[in-house]
């Protein structure tokens, strides 16, 4: 019982320590930003790498479910005899809920990813040391142009797939089932608030953005420098992102729409 | 002349632990300036940790460790990375950055700590290449080099900033005849024309023990010995010399801590 008890304190004061780790690397990153001229170039290579190249999986993916959302709305809604509002149902459940938190999800699991495993290989191949011992801190050099790039990238990439997400909704419900694109789009234009629905939209990817990010970067700096130890890194970047996205955005859901 | 006259890392009392190991039990070194020093011994008695040490990568539990006056335990980080400018470390893997070539790598330290114009850093990297014997290899990416001149383009980069003192870790692992020949042959040669001070840490006798002035063995977290060269040979401990001699067994066992053979062969299965 006493074992028990101490392996549970144990427990509880590393993840503190963890915790306690992460909040400090932040903190390092975001007020050790390098000089403009340094964190300029940097900074558009990790977007590139950690924006651009997520571009491909996101508007496929992002043209995929609106299809599939055109194609469910259209089923339910035409036995209520009101298959005009499939524009208004994509609309609002893309830009409220599932352009943040797939792009999320998605983000999490090719850029978080190889954000961390690639910084993790830094650390084992004593990279990040090398940089200390040049006189430069790997939090501005490394973590913080990587930082702001996921920070910066995740709300474009939501719109982008808010955007191909809608034009998916439209080919399957206009092209192919044939709703008049009159009131498809006109209902759309009618629903959705700008400031209610696409702006709160694009605060969860905010949110999102910087968690992800964060979890992924202060898991590539703080994983035991060995294959075990960054695959394990890797893993947890991916499992502990999308847990909380899903929950944090549960809570901002509450929030914004909830009216509590 | 007394190599220790002139003294340019003081290390006193260090301790260190990793846990409940202790790694150093209140040590002492002293690193004579613009000389050759060894730090040798057994692996596993924390011989890199030392130079993370001296570094200021890791923090030691007490002692000091002064150079030229300056306590690196105690620097905070701003000063920190401005006592590094004066130092170069050999990484036992080279580390070298991936995402860079041979040339850009070597201009790195220049390009972030000075001003100096695009063609001034040309210059000073193809200089340093070719003190390494790499200028041709300049434009290459650091995965088509071999192990070998992955160590001397690092050793190019540690010594990019004319640094005061350059550290080495194990640079002679995992090389072969050859290359071990020309690093060897490197930090004499470099340490000698460009006058810094070299800490080589080793378990390589021959090659350190030819270019090495003064050296300390470290084991058990104690300094078991220091000398010249020539005075570590005639040393009169079994645990100096079982080291130096490459014995298989002596003070340092061969056999791991375990139960009595016959037993543990006798002793059925759970």
């Amino acid at each position: 019982m006493l074992d028990w008890i101490q392996s549970l304190g144990h427990g509880a004061l590393s993840r503190l320590a963890t915790f306690g780790r992460a909040g400090q690397l932040l903190v390092q990153s975001l007020v050790a930003r390098p000089a403009p001229l340094v964190m300029f170039p940097l900074l558009v290579k990790q977007l590139y790498f950690v924006g651009v190249l997520s571009l491909v999986i996101i508007v496929v993916s992002g043209a995929f479910i609106g299809m599939v959302l055109g194609l469910q709305g259209y089923t339910i809604l035409v036995d209520y005899g009101s298959e005009q509002a499939v524009g208004q149902m994509v609309a609002l459940s893309l830009v409220r809920e599932l352009a943040p938190v797939v792009t999320a999800l998605l983000f999490a699991g090719r850029a978080g990813s190889a954000l961390t495993a690639e910084i993790g290989l830094m650390k084992a191949t004593e990279q990040l040391a090398g940089l200390e011992m040049i006189g430069v801190d790997p939090l501005r050099r490394v973590i913080a142009p990587r930082f702001w790039a996921g920070f910066i990238s995740m709300p474009i990439l939501t719109v982008i797939f808010s955007v191909v997400g809608v034009w998916g909704g439209a080919i399957v419900a206009v092209d192919w089932l044939g709703i008049y694109d009159g009131s498809f789009w006109a209902n759309m234009q009618q629903s959705v608030d700008f400031s209610e629905d696409v702006l709160n939209g694009v605060i969860k990817s905010i949110v999102f953005g910087a968690v992800v990010t964060w979890i992924a970067v202060f898991e590539g700096y703080d994983c035991v420098p060995t294959s075990e130890g960054i695959s394990q890194a890797t893993t947890r970047t991916v499992v502990f992102s999308s847990l909380a996205v899903l929950g944090l955005d549960f809570i901002l859901t509450a929030l914004m729409f909830g009216e509590l | 002349m007394d190599p220790l006259s002139d003294i340019i890392i003081d290390i006193r009392g260090l301790t260190f632990r990793r846990g409940s190991r202790t790694i150093f039990d209140d040590i002492s070194l002293r690193v004579p300036r613009g000389k050759v020093t060894a730090i040798m011994g057994p692996s596993g008695t924390g011989k890199t940790t030392l130079l993370k040490l001296i570094g200021g990568q890791l923090k030691p539990d007490g002692g000091q460790i002064l150079l030229e006056g300056d306590n690196i335990p105690t620097l905070g980080r701003g000063d920190l990375f401005l006592v590094r400018e004066r130092m170069g470390m050999l990484f036992q893997s080279g580390a070298l950055f991936t995402d860079m070539s041979v040339f850009e790598n070597v201009a790195f330290p220049i390009r972030v700590h000075t001003d100096l114009a695009e063609e001034m850093i040309r210059d000073i990297v193809l200089m340093k290449l070719q003190a390494v014997g790499l200028r041709g290899a300049a434009k290459l990416m650091p995965s088509e080099l071999s192990g070998g001149m992955a160590r001397r383009v690092a050793l190019a980069r540690a010594i990019a900033l004319d640094p005061d003192i350059v550290m080495y870790d194990e640079p002679f692992t995992g090389q072969d005849p050859i290359a071990m020949g020309v690093l060897v042959n490197l930090i004499r040669r470099l340490n000698q024309a460009l006058g810094h001070t070299s800490i080589i840490v080793s378990h390589d006798i021959k090659e350190t023990l030819g270019i090495a002035d003064y050296v300390y063995v470290v084991a058990d977290g104690k300094v078991i010995a220091e000398g010249s060269p020539e005075q570590l040979a005639s040393v009169d401990s079994e645990q100096v010399r079982q080291f130096m001699q490459g014995l298989p067994d002596g003070p340092v066992p061969f056999h791991y801590p375990a139960p009595d053979l016959m037993q543990e062969l006798l002793q059925e299965t759970p």
